[in-house]
């Protein structure tokens, strides 16, 4: 199983330390990447996973860090620690971008302005490759034509804000794959785009999975998203994993009552007006006021006073994990 | 480009002519009689009331104020301002005579200051949070809070007298046989105009940098795995330098005024200590046309400054 | 900061936290930070006290800063005339003090009368737009175009010298400045949507300019009064330099430095015009640290 690896994380605690304080955003998580398969990372606001993405690459903000864990990336050459790497080193430099690669929420920030698209996309292969510049201008106008842009040519030399937002989506994962990388990361790609372009990108990055075999880490707050596009899912809650498996297991058979209230409050297309759907009774608690013991036990239907310790991470079959005290009461409630 | 420059221009001739309007108004306004300051005080008392009148007639000064307001306008676009009160001279002439006095100072005011604003500014943004910057911080907030004048008299006073490296003032003394020799006088005014001028661009691309920084492209060009050099300034500098040039545009009408003082303190004879002089000796038409031409300068510096930005930033340009 | 030092503050904050000795804090943030920024309360402690000296002056120095006394002429600091004496043997201390007066009025006073004006102007004309926020842009285009020097020398030209001319004149080219930038902001915080909820509601278009957007726009129009004092006290004091400002009769902050134009004075009686330049710089410098404290306490987007 482990040559299907691309990355295991384990333990990962990250902090962020503003206004003197500090707040625990990733506390104690636990996750596998493999090879050619979808990691969906699902939760609200706050919960941690865009941290998490960041931690891996090392691209945490300066008042922060990876306080304990391990992140391992497989590479071919062998086990790589990243949470050992200098932040600014030249080694994670290199994997930046190469082997590693991040897609982000808003197209439109996340595009320098000032550049055309097409020099944004060389800078990479400028950087990784051995390529001269014949070599990367027709490397960009196949990654362009690859992403499905029409008049690729043309269009790397215009600047972003000419792009709609579908187009420059399209060309932020031309850049994130201008190298080939072997792990993607896509923080929450599609939330800035209109419900239509959604399923463009989303086939694309099946495509992409399919064609080159990469790993993918999707993160994002939509259970539809989920049931679409991922193999493997985690859900995250206030900086832990509550619950993770294939996606079959966790959104048929949901083992944790915050898994299980995501799901029904979901509306579902053709059920009709009077849905039951559910909305999650209280609200995230403070980062800085956190409850004792386990997070959603606040909010939590199935709440006894076992739940003033945090619970462990317990097993339900090889590859379904839940982190609660009462699961077998939700699963016969389910 | 093209369209742009027209764009600009067709908004920045109505408002030169609104305000050579009020220029001419508050001309009107002044005390005295055009005629009697224009000629000879001796002549003018053997004069008789009626050639007092001849001589109006013949200047045109009988004419409504609008009438007027439209021959002067006329004048003015020729190059002709009209003549000073103290002396007669052609103001024209003397603003040309001046010119080259005032441009150097101001260019190299310009210059030095955008160029070690800059450096210092980014140097200060990426040193975030230590000994350098701190100290660059509070250099820069001394540097705004001195006045000109003060700081130019102390510099004279250690430079000049105190230890007599540089002359005390002036431009071009009879000793001087090339235009080189008068190059260590620019020093002493040139810099103490820059100061504070290079206070001001510090501070500025400083937190234009900071605000570079703190962007999301910055994030992109950090996962793209390239060296800290390039994500600082081909992507973080060259985004700031937008802010940047906009505010130096906004502070051009204070370094044009800035001369002024500056002039005064260290006699260097430029259009600032003439203009001191005008209004020391009441000669309106001199003060009226240096301070319309100074709006003529503060406004093409605009216009040049919104074209650099046009240029330097693609959103601009296609907006 | 070096990675090791950050590491270290880091450490200390994660202790103290699962100590739990860190509580969410109560009170204004903006003004918790500003009193944590050195800068800023040094800046308050020079602005107070050379504020306070001006003002209670006659309980500082018995001496009158108007009366001459020839036999006393040019007489450098000693314990009877602390900052020595000028050419007509007035006290150049007494001299300092008084002038505070006038140069702190017509600094600060101006400031404030130009904010008012200008921000009054600005919120409400930024926010009904149309041609009225037009004409009012265009008014301060003009005056903006002029270098503030040239243009109230200009007006002094056409009004004369006095006192109250230059706040009026100060009033007039300053409030520019201050109308852009109360309109910028009015422009931005209109566009949200409790402004939409009160106008569905019915509430006139006064009360909602001054009464509920205005007070959220308070941050910056505070920094941009301190920096218009600054502007203004440096313009008095260069004006008052050249004796174009405050009549050489009433002393000012400038118009004490004014006899540092003869170069034989500014060599030889530095206590004439070296410590009154000091004064001056002194205080610019501490209304730039508050103002600088003020804009760092009071952004929101700045982490600390």
């Amino acid at each position: 199983m482990t040559t299907d690896l691309a990355l295991s994380v384990k333990d990962l605690k990250t902090f962020f330390y503003t206004n003197k304080r500090c707040n625990k955003a990733v506390n104690g998580v636990s996750f596998e990447i493999k090879k050619g398969k979808t990691l969906g990372v699902v939760g609200e606001s706050g919960s941690g996973k865009s941290v998490t993405a960041s931690s891996i690459m090392q691209l945490l903000p300066r008042l922060s860090r990876i306080e304990e864990g391990s992140i391992t990336y497989r590479a071919e050459r062998g086990d790589i620690r990243i949470d050992q790497l200098d932040r600014d080193g030249a080694e994670i430099r290199s994997i930046r971008g190469e082997e590693i690669a991040m897609i982000f929420q808003d197209p439109m920030t996340a595009l320098n302005p000032v550049y055309t698209v097409g020099y944004q996309i060389e800078e990479a292969l400028k950087y990784h490759t051995d390529l001269d510049a014949a070599g990367r201008r027709a490397r960009v106008v196949e990654l362009l034509t690859d992403m499905g842009i029409p008049l690729p040519d043309k269009r790397a030399d215009e600047f972003p804000h000419q792009f709609s937002g579908g187009m420059r989506q399209r060309a932020m994962i031309a850049m994130a794959m201008s190298c080939n990388p072997k792990i993607l990361i896509a923080d929450e790609p599609t939330t800035a785009l209109d419900v239509t372009i959604q399923a463009q990108i989303f086939n694309l990055m099946n495509k992409l999975k399919e064609d080159h075999g990469t790993a993918i880490m999707l993160i994002t707050h939509d259970m539809g998203v989920i049931a679409e596009l991922a193999d493997d899912v985690a859900v995250m809650y206030m900086g832990n994993i509550v619950e993770a498996g294939t996606v079959d297991e966790v959104l048929r058979k949901p083992r944790h009552p915050y898994t299980r209230a995501l799901l029904e409050s979901i509306p579902v297309l053709g059920r009709g007006r009077d849905q039951d759907i559910k909305s999650i009774r209280g609200a995230t608690p403070d980062a800085y006021d956190r409850p004792k013991g386990c997070q959603f036990a606040p909010r939590c239907d199935f709440a006894t006073d076992a739940c003033n310790q945090m619970p462990e991470e317990e097993f339900i079959t090889d590859t379904h994990r839940t982190m609660c005290h009462n699961w077998r009461e939700l699963a016969d409630h389910v | 480009m093209l369209t742009f420059i027209i764009r600009r221009l067709l908004v920045t001739i109505p408002m030169l002519l609104v305000i050579s309007f009020l220029v001419y108004l508050g001309l009107e306004l002044t005390p005295g009689d055009a005629v009697s300051h224009m000629i000879d005080p001796e002549a003018a008392s053997r004069m008789t009331e009626e050639q007092f009148d001849q001589l109006r007639e013949a200047l045109g000064l009988n004419k409504s104020f609008i009438e007027r307001y439209g021959i002067w306008l006329m004048s003015v676009l020729q190059g002709d301002f009209g003549h000073s009160l103290s002396g007669g001279v052609a103001i024209s002439t003397i603003v040309l005579d001046r010119l080259p006095a005032t441009l150097e100072l101001s260019v190299f005011a310009l210059v030095f200051s955008t160029v070690f604003g800059c450096i210092l500014g980014t140097m200060s943004a990426l040193r975030r949070g230590s000994v350098t910057d701190s100290s660059l911080t509070v250099f820069g907030m001394i540097g705004v809070s001195i006045p000109e004048f003060f700081f130019g008299l102390v510099s004279i006073l250690i430079f000049a007298l105190h230890f007599n490296w540089l002359p005390v003032g002036g431009r071009l003394l009879p000793s001087y046989d090339s235009y080189f020799d008068h190059l260590p006088n620019i020093i002493l005014p040139g810099l103490v105009l820059s100061f504070m001028m290079t206070a001001g661009v510090m501070r500025y691309s400083r937190s234009a940098m900071l605000d570079s920084l703190s962007r999301e492209f910055i994030r992109t060009a950090r996962s793209k795995g390239l060296p800290d050099w390039r994500i600082n300034m081909i992507h973080g500098f060259r985004v700031a330098l937008t802010p940047v040039v906009v505010l130096i545009g906004f502070r051009l009408p204070t370094l044009i005024g800035g001369s002024v003082i500056i002039e005064e303190v260290f006699q260097w004879p430029g259009i600032g200590s003439e203009f001191i002089e005008a209004v020391r000796g009441a000669d309106y038409p001199l003060v009226m046309s240096i301070a319309l031409l100074s709006v003529f300068a503060v406004l093409m510096a605009s216009l040049i400054v919104d074209v650099l930005t046009a240029l330097i930033d693609p959103r601009v340009r296609l907006s | 900061m070096t990675n090791a030092a950050l590491n270290r503050k880091f450490d200390k904050i994660r202790a103290r936290e699962e100590a739990g000795l860190n509580k969410p804090q109560s009170g204004s943030r903006a003004l918790r930070k500003l009193m944590g920024n050195p800068l800023a309360v040094a800046g308050l402690v020079i602005f107070l006290i050379i504020l306070l000296a001006s003002i209670f002056a006659p309980l500082l120095t018995p001496h009158d800063p108007l009366k001459i006394d020839l036999r006393a002429m040019l007489q450098p600091p000693s314990a009877e005339h602390w900052f020595g004496t000028d050419r007509t043997g007035r006290d150049v201390f007494a001299r300092i003090l008084y002038g505070g007066r006038v140069s702190i009025l017509v600094g600060l006073g101006s400031a404030l009368i130009a904010a008012a004006i200008g921000v009054g102007i600005g919120a409400y004309t930024g926010y009904r737009g149309g041609w009225l926020d037009m004409i009012a842009m265009r008014i301060s285009e003009i005056f903006m175009s002029f270098p503030q020097i040239i243009l109230v020398l200009l007006m002094v030209s056409i009004v004369g010298q006095s006192l109250v001319n230059l706040m009026v004149i100060f009033v007039l080219t300053g409030w520019g400045g201050m109308y852009r930038m109360a309109r910028a902001r009015m422009l931005s915080l209109r566009e949200e949507e409790y402004v939409q909820a009160l106008q569905s509601f019915g509430v006139p278009t006064v009360k909602i300019c001054y009464k509920h957007i205005l007070p959220n726009a308070l941050g910056p129009i505070m920094v941009n009064i301190t920096l218009t004092t600054a502007m203004f006290i440096l313009a008095e004091a260069g004006l008052s330099f050249l004796g174009l400002g405050v009549p050489l009769s009433i002393p000012t902050w400038g118009n004490i430095l004014n006899v540092a134009k003869d170069l034989r004075v500014l060599e030889n009686n530095w206590w004439m015009w070296l410590p009154v330049g000091t004064v001056i710089s002194l205080f610019v410098l501490s209304v730039n640290f508050i103002g600088d404290g003020l804009r760092d306490s009071t952004d929101p987007t700045l982490q600390g």
